[in-house]
């Protein structure tokens, strides 16, 4: 059964247009969900839940459709985002005591299980927490009713690379028990270190969907020593990136045959960026 | 229902309501328009609005296992609650206006029964036009209020306009109870009927525009 299916997933605004978004989540499976800012990932997230009214399209969670489901499926699900400071003065207890009241599967000793893990103390408000702390807190509460899918929205983002490193750990722990996590995020080398999967939207289409290993295998980085040289590989060279020593373009696997290049390995980062300056 | 109304009482009502709950008080002040209390509590249901907008109220709510539609009747409830406890702690205070002031209010209507009927309907006022703005576009909780505000003022302009120049309301509902009784009381019933009418018409306007809206 799959945790997340959304089919062909379509909203178009005045100055932006989502386009036949279509994806799956593997149980049990990290999913980066990447793109630029502005790329649509948040309209995308905000049409799961029906914050946002798609014009078309179906979306179903652990085989059941959003309409009418929307109560037991809610049940099962954590957002966690970042940006977002929920009652910034109000205790935590005061919080996750009001929170936890909704949940039927409110699991108490796991939540202060959490709370240690984190460090996070319940007599401080989300106004003293660091950006850090607030996401752990906000995870805390999503993992303790036992969401079996964890949404989260740009997690990370605003995390000095300590905290950043220590939440990655816990998705990856809570991924080994089972846990479906779709985690949107621009910071790719997160996703490097531990999405086992890959969504990527540009202009409001799904232009990649394939495990990690697969995206970062179908390309190579191409280096040259000026741009004049990149010129002779125009056919098969895709977005120009300037670099101290030159410059690099993106070549598909397929042309990695091709003589006379210069290649490395590509990672999420290099791809992303030169298919984004592909377009500029 | 019943948990998302503590929500509402533990973590998005503005610190300053109950505060506005004990400016019922108010009414034991002499020569004093007492319609402005009404307006206080508005300003309490306003604040708590604003108050949710910059604390994400409504994300956090979306994100539990509720519907939309409840999200807005809990808002009602919440505000329903505050506006009838305001008119419950007023009671006593009337009465006390009573023994205080044996000549009556020369600011507006008097602190007697059609007074209670008079505050239920500018809640119901209160309630409709606040909302159905509110609900249309909940970033803009201000427009909503300047738009109530305007109108409450109209209203108190017109009690203490009517109270000398209406012979009815002059003569007969602005009087020390229990003149007059049968009158006031229909007046209350009157109150009481407009009361709910405007805040059932306003919860289910709300309810559909909150339900279309799309949140970012």
């Amino acid at each position: 059964m799959t945790v997340l299916s959304v089919r062909h997933l379509n909203k178009t605004y005045p100055a932006f247009k989502l386009e036949d978004v279509s994806f799956t989540l593997e149980p049990g499976k990290i999913t980066g969900f990447i793109g630029r800012n502005g790329a649509g990932k948040s309209t995308t997230l905000n049409s799961l839940f029906n914050f946002v009214h798609p014009d078309s399209g179906e979306i179903s969670f652990f085989g059941m459709d959003f309409a009418g489901h929307e109560l037991e499926i809610k049940q099962r699900i954590g957002f966690v985002s970042s940006g977002v400071n929920y009652y910034a003065n109000k205790k935590l207890k005061t919080i996750s005591r009001v929170t936890s009241s909704f949940y039927n599967n409110w699991d108490q000793a796991a939540y202060e299980k959490y709370l240690a893990m984190f460090h996070l103390d319940e007599n401080k408000t989300p106004a003293q927490l660091s950006a850090g702390m607030k996401v752990k807190f906000a995870l805390a509460l999503a993992l303790s009713h036992n969401a079996d899918l964890l949404i989260l929205d740009e997690p990370t983002s605003g995390l000095d690379p300590v905290s950043r490193e220590d939440l990655l750990e816990v998705f990856m722990d809570l991924c080994a028990q089972g846990k479906t996590i779709l985690f949107s995020t621009h910071i790719t080398s997160d996703l490097d270190k531990c999405a086992d999967n890959i969504i990527y939207i540009k202009n409001g289409r799904l232009i990649a969907d394939c495990s990690v290993s697969d995206f970062e295998q179908s390309y190579r980085i191409a280096s040259f020593d000026s741009a004049e040289a990149m010129r002779e590989y125009q056919g098969i060279s895709r977005g120009q990136r300037r670099t101290r020593k030159g410059c690099t373009a993106l070549i598909s696997a397929a042309d990695a045959q091709t003589p006379g290049l210069k290649l490395s390995p590509a990672d999420l980062e290099s791809i992303m960026i030169h298919i984004e300056k592909e377009a500029e | 229902m019943t948990r998302l109304l503590k929500k509402e009482f533990a973590l998005a009502m503005h610190p300053i309501t109950p505060v506005m709950l004990l400016l019922a008080a108010m009414v034991v002040i002499p020569n004093y328009p007492y319609v402005v209390i009404f307006f206080y509590i508005s300003m309490a249901v306003f604040f708590t609005c604003l108050l949710g907008r910059e604390n994400n109220d409504i994300v956090y709510s979306l994100n539990l296992p509720v519907s939309k539609s409840d999200i807005v009747k809990a808002r009602f409830g919440f505000t329903v609650i505050v506006e009838l406890l305001q008119l419950a702690l007023m009671i006593p205070f009337a009465l006390l206006n009573r023994q205080l002031i044996p000549d009556g209010n020369q600011a507006g209507m008097d602190a007697n029964i059609a007074l209670f009927g008079l505050g239920l309907m500018i809640y119901g006022l209160f309630n409709l036009i606040f909302f159905v703005s509110y609900y249309r576009n909940v970033d803009k909780v201000g427009v909503a209020f300047i738009k109530t505000s305007v109108l409450i003022f109209i209203v108190a302009g017109l009690d203490v306009f009517s109270t000398y120049a209406i012979p009815f309301v002059r003569d007969c509902l602005d009087t020390p109870d229990p003149e007059f009784l049968s009158a006031k009381l229909l007046f209350l019933a009157a109150g009481i009927i407009v009361f709910i009418a405007l805040t059932a018409l306003s919860r289910r306007i709300s309810i559909r525009s909150f339900e279309r809206l799309d949140l970012h």
